[in-house]
């Protein structure tokens, strides 16, 4: 314990250079980090260390393997697997946009028009969790099923025929094509997106809502220019919430997709559990992070990191 | 209808039987009220009277459940704040946290399609001392400033009418004071009407040329800060505005202009004019300033005013200009004096016998109401 907890500090931010005053106490945060601390070196750290040495190295499961800086490894997999990749951040983007289009509205509705049954509706938000993320995925096979009610009203009303066009669907059928893996990924990560984003609308104070009213905004101005701009730190943290879980999301691929929509994470999951090509899917993962972390980093600059949720 | 008809002057404001309940609980009692074009008008109660509910009625934000609201002789009562000749002043200022402070002051005249923002707003912010601060954020700035601000917000877009929902609630006594002038300065420079909704009678005071008195819903009285001051018509205004001590009497007779009464047991006069109330029984109030306090052994006959015997200091506090009395009278009523320190008389300390006086003409008469004695009864 008291070996690792400096470790701990120093990871935290240079607390060795400062002056130590002569205070009792001194070692509560310490105290206090420990626990996380420990946590995340022996599930986190040494693992992605260990990870990060299975990418670099080469040989099969009858030789053995043997570390030998292999880097080729990665440009061989991103070579091979591109296009999961890029399906990956696709699909995951498409859903981080439906969950914002289908989530803003509901987190408003919850924070200024819900009254009362705020409590009720933000319960109902996080219900589906009660059940397990398998079953809930797979109920996704019924609903989306051939010659099922939804799939038949979306064909009498010829949005399979737009859809089809965009390359999203195939004939007539829904399941096993890209928009099926939106749709799951969606329903799956949409209360990530609507919890901050009714954290952020919620703060908003409503004199705000009136003092905009009293000077000459009329509501829809109001919402453009104090409302929307006001719950962008929930947008950001929504949009991240979603986007990072989607992209290396594989059970709604794999459920309700395809062999043709195979995203970053089944190629993982194949390379360790079916092939047993140990470095090339340690090498996809952390190409996978990487990826995850420019795009991640790149947005918030974007956006903005100032108050974030 | 007259009301309507009277309302010729842009500034003016009309409230015509406006009234609003929240389910069965009616928290503004119907109310007829004309705020002259021009005005600094003051909204005075405890919270709860119904004040900021009256105010934001006028601004639009609250639907009345019944009468209008004339601006300006127009009738505005269906148009959303938005659509207003108002603006106004919230408590704890609503200002923008996302938006600089210039961008804050901009905010009604970029709604109104005015793209050379810049001019009036450096003006604005002049105006109210904040010229250098335009570019910070309302975060970055002390409560004073932010409620200038506010001010300037409201009044860059030359509203017929400035309402002020208890804009200085949030400021600390001496900065309070000092932006009560300021404001009263910027109201004389501009010239709007100023409808400034407040809990504290001294500001009411201080910064109104009229004061409405709201208690329960219903505007108990409307005048001059002196009018109120010196000839309150209820016993809640009485008590409101400064402290006054009520005594109860019976009506004896009148003569020559005078109610003569009976106060337990001594003869006392009061002007009919100055009595608010009808029947034998009127409660007499007497500000405690009017009174004056000699030692018993010390008074002469005192002519024809009204005096007090037999009355005992029980507490005596010294404050600088003046030393508060209170005084226990032969019925166990106690009375507060307060005496200008000019010759202070040293036998006046607790358990001395002394005797009050006044002038009968500073007396004012209001009728006994039950529901709002507790004053009166205080003893």
């Amino acid at each position: 314990m008291n070996a690792l907890a400096p470790t701990g500090g120093g990871g935290g931010g240079g607390t060795d250079d400062l002056k130590e005053p002569p205070k009792r106490g001194r070692w509560v945060p310490y105290a206090l980090l420990a626990p996380g601390m420990i946590w995340l070196v022996v599930f986190f750290l040494i693992p992605m260390l260990v990870q990060g040495g299975t990418s670099l190295q080469t040989g099969g499961l009858e030789k053995g393997y043997e570390f030998t800086w292999h880097f080729s490894t990665y440009w061989d997999a991103l070579q091979t697997y591109y296009p999961q990749f890029l399906r990956s951040f696709g699909y995951a983007a498409a859903a981080t946009v439906m969950c914002l289009v289908i989530g803003y509205p509901l987190a408003y509705a919850i924070a200024f028009k819900a009254g009362k049954w705020r409590g009720l509706w933000l319960v109902l938000v996080i219900a589906p969790f009660f059940t397990s993320f398998l079953v809930r995925t797979l109920a996704w096979k019924t609903i989306l099923a051939d010659n099922g009610i939804v799939v038949d009203v979306l064909n009498t009303l010829h949005f399979t025929d737009v859809t089809a066009l965009l390359g999203l669907t195939e004939g007539d059928r829904v399941l096993a094509t890209p928009l099926a893996v939106i749709c799951g990924l969606t329903y799956n990560f949409l209360p990530f997106m609507v919890l901050p984003l009714y954290a952020s609308l919620e703060r908003i104070d409503p004199r705000l809502h009136e003092a905009a009213n009293d000077l000459y905004a009329d509501p829809k101005t109001t919402f453009r220019k104090v409302t929307f701009p006001l719950s962008l730190p929930g947008v950001v943290s929504g949009t991240l919430l979603t986007f990072i879980p989607a992209s290396g999301d594989y059970v709604n691929a794999a459920w309700l997709g395809s062999p043709d929509t195979g995203m970053a994470g089944n190629v993982i999951q194949t390379q360790f559990l079916r092939v047993l090509d140990y470095p090339t899917a340690a090498a996809l993962s952390f190409i996978l992070m990487l990826l995850i972390v420019l795009m991640v980093s790149a947005y918030i600059r974007k956006a903005g990191t100032e108050e974030l949720v | 209808m007259s009301e309507q008809q009277r309302a010729g002057a842009s500034g003016d404001v009309n409230l015509v039987g406006l009234s609003k309940s929240f389910g069965s609980n009616t928290v503004v009692q119907p109310t007829d009220l004309t705020i002259p074009a021009g005005s600094f008008f003051a909204v005075l109660g405890a919270s709860g009277c119904g004040k900021t509910t009256t105010l934001r009625m006028i601004a639009g934000l609250e639907e009345p459940t019944t009468g209008q609201v004339l601006i300006g002789g127009q009738d505005v009562t269906g148009l959303p704040p938005y659509k207003r000749p108002v603006n106004t002043v919230f408590q704890n200022y609503a200002l923008f946290p996302h938006l600089s402070v210039a961008e804050n002051v901009a905010f009604g005249l970029r709604r109104k399609g005015r793209k050379d923002v810049d001019g009036p707003v450096k003006e604005m912010l002049e105006l109210v001392e904040l010229g250098h601060l335009g570019g910070r954020k309302p975060a970055q700035l002390s409560g004073g400033q932010q409620q200038r601000v506010a001010v300037a917000r409201a009044l860059i877009n030359h509203p017929q009418v400035l309402l002020l929902d208890e804009p200085l609630g949030a400021l600390d006594l001496k900065l309070r004071r000092q932006m009560q002038l300021e404001l009263k300065r910027i109201q004389t420079e501009v010239g709007i009407t100023f409808v400034h909704v407040t809990h504290d009678q001294e500001e009411a005071m201080t910064m109104a040329d009229t004061i409405a008195v709201m208690n329960g819903g219903v505007v108990e009285q409307l005048g001059s800060p002196a009018d109120l001051y010196e000839s309150p018509r209820t016993k809640f205004v009485a008590n409101f505005l400064g402290q006054s001590n009520l005594l109860d009497t019976r009506i004896t007779g009148t003569s020559g202009g005078y109610l003569l009464m009976d106060v337990h047991g001594t003869r006392m006069a009061l002007p009919v004019d100055r009595t608010a109330a009808q029947g034998d029984q009127v409660v007499m109030g007497i500000r405690p300033e009017k009174i004056a306090i000699q030692h018993a052994s010390a008074a002469d006959s005192n002519g024809n005013r009204n005096r007090i015997d037999g009355g005992v200091i029980v507490d005596s506090s010294f404050i600088g200009v003046s030393t508060q009395y209170t005084v226990r009278m032969p019925w166990a009523q106690e009375i507060t004096v307060f005496e200008q320190n000019m010759e202070r008389d040293h036998r006046l300390v607790p358990g001395a016998p002394v005797v009050l006086h006044w002038n009968p003409d500073h007396g004012f008469g209001l009728a006994p109401e039950p529901a709002t004695a507790s004053a009166a009864v205080k003893a």
